[in-house]
């Protein structure tokens, strides 16, 4: 391995992540950075790390509590990071690296240390570094065992989610491919609520899956942690199998070529589809801006992964809360923040970052012979269009599968919930778009390349969503139907108003947009 | 030339980023009907002036006019008889070069009969009628093509042209100066940079050269050139654009014992 140009390119990343500090925005950066690093910290010594290895101890049952905490690590870190992108971003693209004097294997290897070393894989081996911790000072386990099972769950953590990764990629270049990933993230998805019953009434079946466990990296790290000597022995030697045999895939995968999608159409051009059409109803002077922006929603594989599962995210979460709320009509109270989701979960990462995919050509809006804030309405209008257009199939499954006798409060109280969320998410999308710009990559199904403002927009509404009906619990009910009411008004009236202040403050903005979508700033 | 028949005058130009001087008090007038190559090194501030000139910046001070009316981001009349051609060529990836050239011709109002007539043509002139391929996926050479029949769809009365040349293979080329010279005959006038002196010295009927940081050195008529003349400056005659150009921004040498 030629190691030197390898450290001179994870040098050159931490330079990179350095010189961003020196704008406005990089500074906040810092400060958030900072900020989550005291709640590394904390985590570390709470129920995810220290804390977990303390219980562990205490209950005597150290490799059984080991296998749950790193299991939930294991499988919230991939599952967290394929869906909300976190630790997902290359820093060089192997092409990049083609130029310097690098074998393929280097720069493999020169990609995925630096890979590694993102913030968001730190944060989870610094949790599964606090159960050993944990495990060490509360009990009689070995230190060094303990660190090298961590080391290896967490390298075989970050491969397992780059080969899923890059095979979704690779999905999404084929025809079907869209298709094909969200009947599986439905699978995925629904396969913890429609598995946990039927176990709970199979002991069988439920020892038969933990005996297959066994061989997973998590219950390998806590067989390794949790034994002595020569019997830690196993457990490491079948991580250390599981992150061969996961680059040995990477690499395999890797090497085949992403084929390109190419076009449904073989000969002739379509002049007014039923895009044009539906943008006509914004009048003549919108219109094209609008058809425009449609087709740029629909023609992005994120897109086209998120908003239909929208739908079962939304699903799922109502589900699952209201299992978790434990009173009457849970499944109501849930829905009420769960069926929202659909209103933007779609639309979200180009909404909060109109002009972050577009780069150079946002310079093609200030041509036209129009006011060029109006591309920012009309970005605007498409997201909120098509984010709408998800209410109503989201509203029939919800009064397909409420509670009987359906009270029409109820089926409607979700759905005012969502015109709420729409508005909001859009409106502030609207600001975020201007004040939080990020450039980003067009063409990548996953990762999050939203800015620190576009992330606390979107993640602050995933979260209300998430909370809303826990804060709610029993104290809501069909009677209060009305309630939903005044925030719906005043979403719509925060999006009229956005609309207005973010074209008045456009032309203000352009030139710190064009500085940062052009890779300038 | 007087300043009524200027189709573009810049007036006292200074375009600042922070503390960083870019254009430095520029005044130059395009007369109307000419093609106008505006020249200068890397960084010396040729496309901020373009930005200034087509509402993608604003000047810091001084002010720019076409076609006689005051220019600015809002000047929407005027951006109606303004065809532009970015460096960054500002081309939607997603989108096939029939729906990007549709959106561009409906954008400047143009009838549906119209647009798909003049896309059609233009498609067909260019070599671009593979309607599989995205705009991604064409070759640096085919997006050039797409921007450039982007710039012109609408009939522009003033054309600016950053680099249009390069990667164009030579009989794209060719076709677009024959396209550009039948343009200023028809009394239309065409701002062009490029760092191609040679096509520019043929193409060209005047030019202005700036250097860092976007300080005029020269402008004039570079006619004479084509007829075996020279171009009298400083007191000495050059016969090429490129010996003028290399004059004004300093010959470079510097010799790497290594290289």
């Amino acid at each position: 391995m030629n190691w030197k140009p390898m450290g001179a390119l994870i040098g050159l990343r931490y330079k990179l992540m350095w010189a961003k500090t020196r704008s406005r925005g990089g500074k906040i950066a810092l400060a958030a950075i900072g900020f989550l690093l005291a709640v590394l910290l904390a985590g570390v010594l709470t129920a995810g790390g220290v804390g977990a290895g303390i219980l562990a101890i205490r209950s005597g049952q150290a490799e059984r509590m080991a296998q749950a905490v790193l299991s939930h690590l294991f499988v919230t870190s991939v599952v967290g990071s394929l869906l909300l992108g976190f630790g997902m971003n290359s820093v060089f693209a192997d092409a990049e690296l083609r130029r310097f004097p690098l074998r393929e294997r280097e720069r493999f290897g020169a990609r995925h240390f630096l890979g590694m070393a993102d913030p968001f894989w730190l944060f989870v081996l610094a949790l599964e570094a606090g159960l050993v911790v944990g495990l060490y000072v509360c009990g009689t386990y070995s230190f060094w065992y303990g660190a090298a099972a961590v080391m290896l769950l967490f390298v075989c953590g970050y491969l397992l989610t780059r080969l899923l990764g890059v095979w979704i990629e690779r999905l999404m270049s084929t025809r079907s491919g869209s298709m094909v990933a969200v009947g599986l993230i439905m699978v995925l998805s629904l396969a913890p609520g429609t598995l946990t019953p039927i176990l709970r009434k199979q002991p069988s079946l439920q020892a038969g899956i933990l005996g297959v466990l066994q061989y997973s990296p998590p219950f390998a790290a806590a067989a390794a942690m949790t034994h002595q000597g020569a019997g830690a022995f196993p457990g490491l030697g079948l991580i250390a199998a599981w992150a061969v045999c996961l680059v040995a895939a990477l690499v395999a995968l890797e090497r085949r070529p992403i084929a390109r999608r190419q076009s449904a159409r073989t000969a002739g051009v379509t002049w007014n589809g039923p895009l044009d059409r539906a943008a006509a109803l914004f009048g003549p002077r919108m219109a094209p801006l609008v058809a425009h922006w449609l087709r740029f929603y629909l023609r992005n594989n994120r897109f086209r992964i998120l908003y239909p599962f929208s739908l079962v995210l939304a699903a799922f979460l109502t589900y699952n809360i209201g299992l978790l709320l434990h009173v009457a009509g849970g499944l109501f109270v849930a829905a009420l923040g769960g069926f929202p989701v659909v209103a933007f979960l779609g639309t979200s990462r180009i909404a909060v970052n109109q002009y972050g995919y577009v780069g150079g050509a946002f310079r093609r809006f200030f041509l036209f012979p129009t006011d060029p804030a109006a591309s920012l309405r009309a970005g605007s209008y498409a997201a909120v269009l098509l984010s709408a257009a998800m209410i109503p199939p989201a509203a029939i499954l919800w009064a397909a599968f409420a509670p009987r006798p359906l009270d029409p409060r109820v089926a409607l109280m979700p759905a005012m919930n969502a015109v709420t969320v729409l508005f909001w998410f859009h409106g502030a999308g609207l600001w975020t778009s201007l004040y939080g710009p990020r450039r980003g990559d067009y063409d990548k199904a996953l990762g999050n390349d939203l800015s620190l403002l576009g992330n606390i927009v979107f993640m602050g509404t995933v979260f209300a969503c998430v909370a809303l009906p826990m804060v709610l619990g029993p104290a809501v009910s069909p009677e209060d139907w009305w309630l939903t009411l005044p925030p719906a008004a005043l979403a719509v009236a925060f999006y009229v108003a956005s609309l207005r202040g973010a074209s008045m403050a456009f032309l203000a903005r352009r030139e710190r947009l064009l500085a940062v979508l052009e890779g300038k700033a | 030339m007087t300043a009524q028949s200027d189709a573009i005058r810049i007036i006292n130009l200074v375009k600042r980023y922070g503390q960083t001087l870019a254009v430095d008090d520029l005044s130059l007038g395009v007369p109307q009907g000419s093609m106008f190559g505006f020249l200068g090194p890397n960084g010396s501030g040729k496309s901020t002036t373009i930005g200034c000139l087509t509402g993608m910046l604003d000047p810091t001070a001084g002010s720019v006019e076409i076609l006689g009316s005051r220019f600015t981001a809002e000047s929407a009349d005027l951006k109606r008889r303004m065809g532009v051609m970015p460096e960054t060529l500002g081309l939607f990836d997603p989108l096939y070069a029939h729906e990007f050239l549709a959106f561009v011709a409906r954008m400047y109002g143009l009838e549906e009969s119209e647009v798909r007539r003049r896309v059609s043509e233009l498609l067909a002139a260019l070599e671009l009628t593979d309607a599989r391929k995205t705009l991604a996926e064409f070759s640096t050479g085919m997006r050039k093509r797409v921007a450039f029949a982007a710039a012109v769809i609408h009939s522009p009365d003033v054309l600016f042209l950053d680099e249009p040349f390069e990667s164009i293979d030579p009989g794209g080329v060719a076709l677009l100066k024959q396209w550009l010279r039948r343009f200023t005959e028809q009394g239309r006038t065409v701002f062009i940079t490029s760092h191609v002196l040679e096509t520019v010295e043929r193409l060209c009927d005047r030019v202005a050269i700036v250097t860092k940081p976007g300080k005029l050195v020269w402008q004039g008529d570079i006619t004479v050139l084509a007829g075996e003349g020279a171009i009298h400056h400083d007191g000495r005659d050059f016969e090429s654009l490129e010996a003028l150009f290399l004059h004004l921004t300093g010959e470079k040498y510097a010799e790497l014992n290594w290289l």
